[in-house]
């Protein structure tokens, strides 16, 4: 066991550091995504620099562009780069999972069509999951895909679907069997986000711009080549991938800059006196802290080779728990002032992280079963 | 970073392993709890074997004599493994045979007092040093559930001398450290019954396990008791760094008393019985809580430190979420 960064990782930090400074103009504290087109471009930009640097694909494998770079320094990159607001855009996701999972699943066409693109930075993805009657019950999902010649005609609506404004391709699943057991009958379509007959539609939300959007897709023919993997075997992909999202991010270390804004704020106002707000201090940092180990022990378990496990769902509960602890501080610190729409109170994101990538409480019923072996509901 | 024990530290849990296996199982520790008895037994051949000098061995270290610390604890052993195979050793640079037990200066219960040879006294910031004679301690009546207590006499607090300028520091936070530990060990050993218990235990025809209402709180208490064992071996390895042993002792105190009371409240009449175990790890916590000032205290301890390198300026960014 070591809990220090070797040389080589700190090394690397400072070079990322560096790299920050000379990319992104100072103080720079996320995009303004009310212009798609610029945060569009300036994202592709940002993610271009990245991959000349070799750094945007790091942990791929050399076969496809990659180094095959420790996972530790994916987390790294994570921890540099979520706390000043993702300059990758969405491009983080092409590389933790979307990448990854066409590797896994992908036709050699496919591989050298998408991987290229994505390890180039400069293609945007959506993920087409959730639908208004499937949410946690994502198997439930409707969106039929009816196989026509060779092609699957598309019919269904996805929803809450991020990034869809900055998207090029979309990761749909689909339906292919409906009367296939719920996670038997799921496909991949990797669908090219200018194919006629699908419909973005903006759904205007108060955690953030451009987080909301509903997808209808009306007889969209999309070819079959664009299948990911075997028809009516796209659930098993998709688990994969989204026990790798769940700690793609360095939520963590959000936390611990939100941490610092509450504690600067506590002492400029005096609040930093208050021996309840102290203890406060004291254990959000300590929930922030338990939520990097326990993500660090996901990263760890990949770093070894191990398939993915619960621990994902471990570390993804606790940043959760971290997060809005932390967000309830900032209530009680910031006071009337963090009303103010992009004050250090303004925790209102906070509150849904218990809701992306998955629902706190599916997160709690894979940790029941998959790490604590409990008996299935009857 | 590597969050895999390497081959020494492997060895040394598997050793620590067989010796606790052979020392006996719950029923021997409620034995020894019932009769408000130490494990001399199993202290002794984990001397003998060397465990309470991993801490300051050439080739180990602290993180070793934690993983080794956390085992005992998880196994719900009577014994002070904490402060003689980690406070103690960090502490003084010293191997004692011991048992060694903590106490603060202000003569309230401390554990395991009865049994030591040596105390180590956290006297306001001063760390004392304790070598017992008889009437030294004083058994303190606890109903004969969770650690044995005693107290300190006034006389003993005076005459120990004072060890040198800067170790009540070292000492809180070692001692931090140790708690930490000893009480991830209780979480996961109280946790394990439970997931246990929940499977056989069958109500409206189906293992209570199976219930949503149970798992969902199940699985919380797991993630708080992973993240205690990690916060702990972490201090360990940081040698006890003020910041770290504060972090694990805080979240340990703010996290013990949901997973004693899910723990008890899943068990139902059973789990208060003195023939069922779970007492061994769950009545262990209140006291593991309430040390060195408990959750107040370490985590005032800790905001004011990270207050200190806060700049009100520079540090003002709201985050981008």
């Amino acid at each position: 066991m070591d809990f220090d960064w070797t040389e080589d990782d700190v090394a690397y930090r400072n070079d990322l550091k560096d790299f920050l400074r000379e990319q992104l103009p100072e103080g720079w504290n996320g995009y303004n995504k009310s212009d798609l087109a610029k945060y569009k471009r300036d994202s592709i930009a940002f993610s271009k620099a990245m991959a000349e640097r070799g750094w945007l694909t790091q942990n791929w494998p050399k076969e496809y562009g990659g180094q095959e770079a420790s996972p530790w320094r994916a987390a790294i990159l994570s921890e540099e780069l979520w706390p000043i607001g993702e300059p990758r855009g969405p491009q983080y996701m092409n590389v933790n999972w979307i990448g990854p999972a066409i590797m896994a699943a992908g036709t050699e066409e496919q591989k050298l069509y998408h991987l290229r693109r994505i390890s180039a930075g400069d293609v945007c993805w959506c993920q087409g999951f959730s639908e208004p009657d499937a949410g946690s019950d994502l198997p439930a999902m409707r969106t039929r895909a009816v196989r026509e010649g060779d092609d699957y005609i598309v019919n269904g609506t996805k929803i809450w679907t991020s990034h869809v404004g900055t998207a090029d391709f979309c990761f749909l699943l689909v339906k292919t069997d409906p009367s296939a057991p719920k996670r038997a009958g799921i496909s991949i379509l990797l669908t090219p986000m200018d194919t006629p007959g699908i419909e973005v539609r903006h759904i205007d939300g108060f955690v953030g711009e451009q987080a909301f959007h509903q997808l209808v897709f009306e007889d969209v023919r999309v070819p079959a080549a664009y299948r990911l993997g075997e028809e009516n075997r796209g659930w098993d992909i998709v688990r994969r991938a989204l026990s790798f999202e769940r700690v793609g991010a360095a939520h963590y270390e959000t936390g611990q800059k939100i941490l610092r804004s509450i504690i600067a704020e506590a002492k400029r106002n005096g609040a930093i006196d208050d021996p309840e707000i102290q203890t406060r201090i004291g254990e959000v940092y300590a929930a922030l802290e338990a939520a990097r180990l326990l993500t660090y022990k996901v990263v760890d378990l990949r770093a070894h080779g191990s398939p993915p496990t619960a621990d994902s769902n471990l570390s993804r509960v606790a940043q959760t728990t971290a997060l809005r602890m932390a967000g309830e501080l900032a209530h009680a610190v910031f006071g009337e002032e963090g009303l103010v729409a992009g004050s250090g109170g303004d925790i209102r994101r906070v509150l849904s992280f218990g809701v992306a990538a998955g629902t706190t409480e599916m997160q709690l019923d894979q940790i029941a079963s998959n790490f604590l072996a409990l008996p299935t509901k009857v | 970073m590597d969050f895999t024990p390497n081959d020494i530290q492997r060895q040394a849990l598997d050793a620590v392993d067989r010796i606790l296996e052979r020392n006996g199982d719950t029923s021997h520790n409620k034995k020894l709890v019932e009769q408000v008895a130490y494990d001399h037994a199993l202290h002794d051949e984990l001397a003998g074997a060397g465990f309470f000098e991993l801490a300051v061995t050439e080739g180990a270290g602290p993180l070793d004599a934690a993983l080794v610390v956390e085992r005992i604890a998880e196994n719900a052993a009577v014994l002070a493994a904490a402060a003689t195979a980690l406070v103690f050793p960090m502490v003084t640079g010293e191997v004692a045979p011991g048992p060694i037990a903590l106490a603060n200066g202000q003569g309230t219960p401390f554990r395991l007092g009865q049994f030591a040879k040596t105390v180590l006294i956290l006297d306001g910031d001063v760390a004392k040093r304790l070598e017992v004679r008889p009437g030294d301690v004083e058994p303190v009546n606890n109903d004969r559930t969770g650690w044995p207590l005693a107290r300190l006499s006034s006389a003993a607090l005076q005459r120990a001398p004072a060890l040198g300028p800067g170790k009540g520091e070292e000492l809180r936070n070692w001692w931090r450290t140790g708690l930490t530990l000893e009480a991830a060990g209780a979480m996961k050993g109280a946790l394990r019954q439970t997931v246990g218990y929940v499977k056989d235990r069958v109500q409206f025809g189906r293992p209570i396990g199976s219930f949503q209402a149970i798992q969902h709180r199940l699985a919380h208490l797991t993630v708080s008791a992973e993240a205690a064992y990690w916060l702990g071996l972490e201090a360990a390895y940081r040698r006890a760094d003020p910041t770290a042993a504060a972090a694990g002792a805080a979240y340990v105190t703010a996290n013990a008393p949901l997973l004693l009371r899910e723990t008890q409240q899943m068990h139902g009449a059973i789990g208060f019985t003195r023939e069922y175990p779970l007492h061994l790890w769950t009545m262990r916590l209140p006291a593991l809580q309430r040390e060195l000032g408990g959750l107040t205290r370490h985590a005032r301890d800790l905001a004011q430190s990270l207050a200190a390198g806060i700049d009100t300026r520079a540090d003002a960014v709201a985050s981008q979420l």
